[in-house]
């Protein structure tokens, strides 16, 4: 199975990158899952000619080349971080590769909730009519305290939360598999391609 | 009522904008609304802090000035923008001018829906405990359909629209004024008194006198002997005086200072605890922001100097003793840099005064062993120096064949041991060693150096010939006092006593140049204002950049990892600014793939001086398995990329025994350091091992083997040289060490007269460079005691060579 694992944040040090490279080699043999960083992004401006830039187009080949996508948040002020939410921005004002892309969300953060108000906020978000991302339901992976989590190796210390984690990835793994199953016809899959919000509320869809 | 309004896009075109154009409009008379655009706000990044940039500075200042905010938010992917995310951000990181601050949410959106899911977000974003801002409950105001909403002027077009925009925003002046009276802080009143309380600094405790009346916050007394001088000293000088004009407790640390800066804020809570009021509410009250407009300040001197350090500083000195114009540009809040931190000893050879003392055991033996390398193995250029060498060698020792005999040197010896000192291979097989004309400008002149220093007020210990860590030779000019302090403060007075100029927090950013020529600098000073500074040449002092472990990472071609999280011994300014200025205008660099590291440093804070710091004859080396790894004895770079190897983190062992022949703690430290979890003691070796999480077995079997080495006066695993003291006696400690960067030996490329060259090898008309951040002469590894020899010959070379070139001809 491929997977894209996303670090979604832009700091040179993140628990949150350290979390994916652990899951990387735990889930070695079941999957080969890519890191991919959003610091060398733009910031997203709403350009008015919709122009994709290098850096976008890449990550969103990647995405639309694997079979799921795993998104790590941190939170900052109980919600995702800017440049997160820039990334996604621009996935979903140009190339759209989440629409029907199984997800994944797990985070990190160092305060003792584990970034819940940022992953409740990342929901909402990539279920927006021009994100349809397929979140796998009732499945997530928070770590609190992270900056304690890893051990010199960078593995997880704590081995209740290692259960959790395997748990949350295979749920995952069957909800890949799944997912062939649930998408919808490939005609609704090239109009949502299309969305546009002026488009719906002005009655054009 | 004045008002800052905030249309959270960066989008060319923005209902948002137009909505909040139109309030403006509309509420005239009754409120001033001022319009922030978030166009040049850069996307929010924890690892490049740009608090203190105009921009977000402009945003912190006029949203603390105002009596509230108006937030207009469009919706993407149901929630808020990246761009007011990212604004947001800035100001709950450093800065946090939105707290108890009354804001206003509204939103346009094209969906019948508005911006609701927007709205929500963002009242969940302005309520964390970063932003802290007062939303105002209820009064949604969503503009659906917004592009059906304004007319051809920019008004909105249904009567029952602005009826609600009215009603709200009269509830928002309202609600602005009472969260008004929300922030008016408590009034404080203490116990008057003088407190004497201690407060956690830098080197240990900080005992402090605070001063209490019952309404002020009178006098702040410190005794700062304890922490380190050269460093503490603008925390001391700084931080009390801001508490008192503020009466606050919000001031900013002192960069480079911050642990005795929170030291002595925390002192002062202290006290205002104990004087029975609350420190919270001073921490709030925060001095109204810097509010001078950034200005342009131009300045014209004949050399300016980028870094106050002690090449720099040198540099300026000497231009200073020929009577030109010198003007140093310092980054930080204190001179120093690097400098203050060093051991003290520097290297040069002095005979004269060597020969007054005995040699001692080994010494000769290591002179021999010198002589007897095989010529094959020299490089050409070192060859005769070698020769020469040699018979010099010869001679001594026949001259003092039978007897202990004097301690030998000679400035070839400081030029050969230099040479062999710094060759190494990298990874890819490249040889390096020290460029030979370099070497011999450094060894011929480094006494020079000392002399010079001794005429400017610089007093050397002469009853004393030390050999600094890692020199190979006992050629070590010790000055009186506080290690490099003693340099830094004396150079200091010199300059400041001789009409030099001395500006501190003012960063270097770019070197200007016309027709090929260096023409001066550009750099922010301390209020952001822009520094534009002409000269007839600048020479570049700005150290190394063993604190900028990205770059590193770059140019490392020596270690095999250079971990993302590794620490440093240096001071955080050293980040290679003199080398990104000097490429910039086409410098060429030597030598950047190799760098130092201090094998037993603190895995939290890189310093050397925390734990257990015994000679290394008991020293215990194990990696995380509880196994031993290296021969203790081994030289920097081999401990180093042994403990690499072995994942880095690495742990002294060490019984009750060997705890007293630790040079750097006292017991009040341990205890602390233990309590703090840093330092790790236990009764016996298997508790020891379970602390440190590694097998109780292993440990055990590790020290039993060692000690029976010790017995047997020989290590037949690693080979360690020599032994003293058996790990035996509870309680037993284990002190956590990893390597931290140290040096960087790499750097611009110059000339026997310090002046920058280009790829072709031609001098960069103007601009020179001295100290750590020039390359080419300690090659693979520097010997402790030679880069303060280093600084003080080429800083004064630098500025001979500038004043010569470009100065003394008009
Ligand atoms: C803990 C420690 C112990 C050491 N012990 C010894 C020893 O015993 N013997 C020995 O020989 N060497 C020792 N060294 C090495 C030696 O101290 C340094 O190599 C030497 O001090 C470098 O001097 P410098 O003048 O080149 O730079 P520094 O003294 O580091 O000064 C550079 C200055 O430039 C400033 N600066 C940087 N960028 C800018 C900019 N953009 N604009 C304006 N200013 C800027 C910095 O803030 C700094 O003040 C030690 C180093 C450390 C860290
Ligand atoms: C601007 C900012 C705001 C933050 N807000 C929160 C927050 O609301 N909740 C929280 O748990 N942590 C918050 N944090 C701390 C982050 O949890 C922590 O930096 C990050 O989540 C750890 O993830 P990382 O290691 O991948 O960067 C904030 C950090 C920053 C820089
Ligand atoms: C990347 C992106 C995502 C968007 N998501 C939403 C959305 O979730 N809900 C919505 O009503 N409009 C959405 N829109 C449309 C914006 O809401 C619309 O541009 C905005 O509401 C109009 O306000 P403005 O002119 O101030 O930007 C989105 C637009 C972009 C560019």
């Amino acid at each position: 199975m491929k997977l894209v694992g996303l670090v979604g944040t832009n700091a040179t040090h993140s628990t949150n990158r350290q979390l994916l490279q652990y899951m990387q080699r735990h889930f070695a043999n079941q999957s080969t899952l890519t890191i991919c960083e959003i610091a060398d992004l733009p910031a997203f401006n709403e350009p008015a000619d919709r122009t994709v830039p290098a850096a976008v187009q890449e990550l969103s080949d990647k995405i639309e080349a694997a079979d799921g996508v795993i998104f790590a948040t941190p939170e900052y002020d109980h919600s995702i971080p800017a440049a997160l939410k820039s990334a996604i921005e621009w996935l979903s004002y140009t190339t759209r590769p989440l629409i029907n892309k199984p997800v994944l969300i797990v985070g990190a953060s160092n305060g003792a909730l584990g970034t819940s108000r940022a992953q409740a906020h990342l929901r909402q978000i990539l279920e927006a009519p021009e994100l349809k991302a397929l979140i796998v339901p009732n499945v997530s992976f928070m770590l609190g305290h992270s900056l304690q989590a890893f051990d010199e190796q960078g593995a997880l210390i704590d081995q209740a939360k290692v259960g959790e984690l395997d748990n949350a990835f295979n749920a995952f793994v069957n909800f890949v598999t799944l997912a062939d199953k649930l998408l919808p016809s490939s005609q609704f899959f090239n109009q949502t391609k299309q969305f546009s919000w002026k488009q719906i509320t002005d009655g054009e869809d | 009522m004045k008002l800052i309004g905030i249309a959270g896009t960066n989008a060319a075109h923005s209902f948002n904008r137009q909505l909040l154009t139109f309030m403006q409009r509309h509420f005239e008379s009754q409120a001033e609304i001022e319009l922030l655009s978030l166009d040049d706000v850069p996307l929010f990044n924890e690892s490049n802090d740009q608090s203190d940039s105009p921009v977000i500075q402009r945003f912190n200042q006029k949203i603390e000035a105002a009596d509230g905010v108006i937030i207009a938010t469009p919706e993407h992917n149901h929630s808020i923008p990246s761009a007011l995310k990212s604004i947001l951000e800035w100001l709950s990181f450093k800065l946090h001018p939105l707290d108890g601050k009354p804001v206003m949410i509204v939103g346009a959106a094209y969906s019948v829906q508005g911006s609701s899911r927007a709205q929500l977000h963002l009242r969940q974003i302005l309520d964390a405990p970063g932003v802290n801002a007062i939303v105002m409950p209820g009064s949604e105001f969503l503009l659906g359909r917004a592009q059906d909403a304004f007319d051809d002027q920019g008004n909105l077009k249904v009567s029952g629209t602005v009826d609600f925009l009215d009603s709200c925003f009269a509830k928002f002046q309202k609600f602005a004024r009472i969260a008004a009276e929300l922030n008016v802080p408590d009034a404080v009143s203490y116990q008057p008194g003088t407190y004497d309380v201690t407060a956690v600094g830098h080197n240990g405790e900080l005992p402090m006198a605070v001063t209490l009346s019952k309404d002020r916050i009178e006098k702040i007394d410190i005794d700062t002997s304890t922490e380190t001088e050269g460093i503490a000293d603008v925390a001391f000088e700084r931080i009390p005086k801001e508490i008192i004009d503020g009466q606050t407790l919000a001031v900013d640390a002192i960069s480079g200072a911050s642990i005795t800066s929170n030291g002595v804020i925390n002192g002062v809570a202290q006290a205002i605890k104990q004087a029975g009021a609350n420190p919270d509410a001073l921490k709030k009250q925060r001095t109204t922001a810097k509010t001078t407009e950034p200005a342009v300040h131009e300045i014209t001197t004949d050399v300016a100097i980028v870094g106050a350090g002690g090449a720099g500083l040198t540099a300026a000195a000497k231009v200073l003793q020929a009577g030109k114009r010198a003007l140093v540009l310092e980054k930080f809040p204190s001179v120093g840099g690097n400098t203050v931190r060093a051991g003290g000893p520097m290297n040069a050879a002095d005979p004269d005064w060597q020969s007054q003392f005995d040699a001692i055991p080994g010494e000769k033996h290591t002179l021999q062993a010198l002589a007897s390398i095989d010529e094959a193995t020299i490089d050409p250029e070192y060859l005769a120096d070698f020769q020469q060498l040699k018979a010099e060698i010869k001679r001594y020792l026949e001259q003092t064949d039978g007897q202990t005999g004097y301690l030998f040197d000679s400035k070839l010896l400081h030029r050969i041991q230099t040479y062999l000192g710094g060759k190494r291979r990298d990874l890819k097989g490249h040889k390096i060693y020290g460029q030979y004309d370099l070497v011999k400008e450094l060894t011929d002149n480094a006494l020079d150096s000392v002399k010079w220093l001794e005429s400017i007020g610089v007093q050397f210990d002469k009853s004393q010939v030390t050999m600094p860590v890692g020199a190979i030779w006992r050629r070590g000019h010790k000055p009186m006092g506080d290690l490099g302090f003693a340099y830094i403060k004396t150079l200091k007075k010199f300059v400041n006593d001789n009409g030099g100029t001395i500006m501190t927090e003012t960063d270097v950013q770019q070197l200007t140049t016309s027709d090929g020529q260096i023409t001066g600098v550009l750099a922010n000073g301390p209020q952001g204002e822009e520094v534009v500074v002409h000269a007839k040449a600048v020479i570049l002092a700005s150290g190394g950049f063993a604190a900028n472990t990205k770059m590193l990472q770059r140019y490392n071609t020596y270690w095999t990892a250079i971990d993302d999280d590794i620490k440093t011994t240096n001071s955080p300014a050293m980040t290679g600014d003199g080398i990104k200025l000097g490429t910039r205008v086409g410098a060429d660099l030597v030598g950047m793939g190799f760098s130092q590291m201090m094998p037993v440093s603190d895995p939290e804070t890189g310093e050397l001086f925390s734990g257990l710091q015994v000679p290394p004859q008991n020293y215990v080396m194990v990696n995380q398995q509880g196994r031993r790894f290296v021969n203790e004895y081994g030289s920097r770079d081999e401990l180093t990329q042994a403990a690499i190897d072995n994942g880095s983190l690495f742990y002294l062992i060490a019984d009750d025994e060997i705890k007293k022949t630790a040079y750097n703690t006292t017991q009040e430290k341990i205890d602390q350091q233990v309590a703090a979890g840093t330092l790790f003691r236990a009764d016996s070796l298997a508790d020891l091992a379970k602390q440190i999480k590694m097998d109780p077995a292993a440990l055990e079997q590790t020290i039993a083997d060692y000690n029976r080495y010790v017995d047997a006066g020989d290590d037949p695993e690693f080979h360690k040289n020599a032994f003293d003291l058996k790990v035996q006696v509870a309680p037993f400690y284990a002190t956590p060490r990893k390597p931290a960067t140290h040096h960087t030996m790499g750097g611009l490329k110059i000339d026997t007269g310090a002046r920058v060259l280009n790829a072709g090898g031609q001098t960069i008309n103007g601009l020179y460079a001295a100290g750590e951040v020039a390359g080419g002469i300690h090659a693979g590894n520097r010997l402790g005691g030679n880069s303060l020899a280093d600084i003080f010959t080429f800083g004064r070379i630098a500025a001979e060579s500038a004043l010569t070139d470009r100065v003394s001809e008009d």
